[in-house]
């Protein structure tokens, strides 16, 4: 199967998107409110400490990680698992069936210029805003490639963690309260709400075992440079493209199964 | 008939039930959905208790200060929920698919109509107890003493709570009547809310002004909060004042765009 098979979705998907402009706004309003509650709330933990602080941050430390985590989040809303809920419930599912193409890729595929629309048009704005407004920490050259490399990890990471929400539908049908729970514990055990450093133990060895953290915690450990050496950099992208590769197979396995019994009414 | 104070509890009892049979369609969503909230909530009082195992006290407000804080604003959160969560679907489609009419031809007031199609949804009330028992909890760990004038003031001040939020949710999803579909504007609104849960003080004070003056989110929590906690009465005597501002200013543009509606006719 060739790539050039999908890039007809590719540009379908940024059609679509298109219509939709005023919603890069309420994203975007709506990620910097979020970022602002926890910003305000950590920056006055730290708000004593001159050196490092808790959990070895300084204050521009913490507020980084905060801020772009909170980009990355908006980098991860690629809108699957709206979108294959939604044609799981109207039994659209049916006719991408029929096609002669590989239905998880074309969601793929329709997601990329979603991602890249959402950093451009809201991340890159957001991480200005706040640069504007409070001091952040300015990473190595390095490091900052490093970050680039775990974000696309990460993002591959989150393509699947929002599918196999969307495939949930095969089982509730209704994806609205599953979508909700996704959201709140995806948000806690990325990093978004509470640097995962900070946590205290069983809480930070649960979130060490989950595969949330490579969605924010681990591109944030190489862009503040909060690792030891090569080996530390190493097991951060190492335990991401871990988790990129079960996850891949986890999906490619279930929707195997889901297709199989699925049942659409016919009109 | 229908004018009298029965015949409309009858009408809501009804119109909630058939909207709570629509909701068992899909159980095992709904229960997950039910349980969302208890999640999210979870999950924030979890990140407040984190904050505080690295110090003792943040802008002044400690631990139980915090939590307190945080009971006081789900209060009124969930007893606004409880009734006025149609208003969402008003702003996501009924306008735009040409649904609102129905509630023009019933012999009720067609805010009434709107409302009670949604009365009495489940998360509503978790959200109440979760509030309930964290005020409680936190207020005897603080040792807090009420006067009784305090203990008389807290179900007006979660009733002023709840209209406050109302409000701003029919403002928001009036503005659809001119712009078609206003949930994106409806979400960020909510969003906004969430910096009620903490306490003001965090804020910069252009953030504050917003929060007390522009959408006054501040007096769904920190004002009561602070009042139940300290007795300070600076803010919480505007309450009323900010209540009924807030709520003629929604109906006065739910009035209009009323009046401006038009159907799509097919």
């Amino acid at each position: 199967m060739r790539a050039g098979t999908y890039v007809p979705f590719v540009t379908s998907g940024l059609q679509s998107l298109l219509q939709y402009r005023s919603t890069f706004l309420i994203t975007g309003v709506t990620a910097a409110a979020g970022a602002a509650v926890t910003v305000f709330l950590w920056r006055a933990v730290y708000a004593g400490s001159t050196g490092p602080g808790p959990g070895g941050f300084t204050p521009a430390g913490v507020t980084t990680y905060l801020v772009v985590a909170q980009v990355l989040a908006v980098v991860h809303a690629n809108r699957v698992d709206d979108e294959v809920a939604a044609e799981v419930y109207r039994g659209d599912i049916a006719v991408m069936l029929v096609r002669p193409v590989s239905y998880p890729l074309v969601r793929f595929a329709a997601c990329l210029p979603v991602i890249a629309a959402n950093a451009l048009l809201v991340g890159v704005p957001l991480l200005a805003l706040f640069a504007v407004l409070v001091p952040l920490t300015v990473p190595t050259p390095v490091d900052a490639a490093l970050f680039v490399l775990s974000t696309a990890f990460s993002t591959v990471i989150a393509f699947c963690v929002n599918l196999l929400t969307g495939m949930a539908g095969f089982v509730t049908t209704n994806t609205w309260g599953v979508r909700m729970v996704k959201q709140g514990i995806v948000s806690f055990f990325a990093g978004q709400m509470v640097p995962l450093a900070l946590l205290p133990g069983p809480l930070h060895a649960l979130a060490m075992v989950l595969p949330f953290r490579a969605m924010a915690d681990g591109p944030l450990t190489l862009l503040l440079g909060r690792y030891e050496g090569v080996g530390g950099a190493s097991a951060v992208l190492g335990h991401q493209l871990g988790w990129a590769v079960g996850l891949v197979l986890l999906c490619a396995v279930l929707w195997r199964a889901a297709a199989s019994r699925l049942e659409v009414l016919g009109g | 008939m229908n004018r009298t104070l029965g015949g409309h509890l009858r009408l809501a009892f009804f119109l909630g039930g058939v909207g709570l049979h629509r909701l068992t369609a899909y159980r095992l969503d709904f229960l997950l959905g039910s349980g969302a909230f208890l999640v999210r909530v979870g999950l924030q009082t979890l990140a407040v208790g984190v904050v505080f195992t690295h110090v003792p006290a943040v802008a002044g407000w400690s631990y139980h200060q915090v939590l307190f804080l945080l009971g006081c604003s789900l209060l009124p959160r969930g007893l606004d929920h409880l009734f006025t969560d149609q208003l969402w679907e008003l702003s996501r489609k009924l306008i735009q698919r040409g649904e609102f009419y129905r509630y023009l031809i019933r012999p009720v007031n067609p805010l009434f109509s709107l409302l009670s199609e949604r009365f009495f949804h489940p998360d509503g009330f978790g959200e109440l107890a979760v509030g309930a028992v964290l005020v409680l909890w936190s207020g005897a760990e603080l040792g807090l003493d009420p006067t009784a004038l305090q203990w008389a003031l807290v179900v007006p001040l979660v009733l002023c709570g709840a209209l406050v939020h109302a409000a701003v949710k029919l403002f928001f999803a009036s503005l659809s009547f001119w712009t078609v579909t206003s949930m994106p504007a409806m979400q960020a609104a909510t969003q906004v809310s969430e910096f009620a849960g903490y306490p003001l003080d965090l804020y910069h004070p252009s953030l504050r002004t917003l929060l007390t003056w522009v959408l006054p989110f501040a007096f769904t929590s920190y004002a009561p909060a602070v009042y139940l906690l300290h007795g300070s009465t600076g803010l919480v005597r505007w309450l009323p004042v900010v209540t009924g501002l807030s709520l003629l200013a929604a109906l006065s543009l739910w009035r209009r765009g009323l009046s401006r509606y038009e159907m799509t006719g097919s």
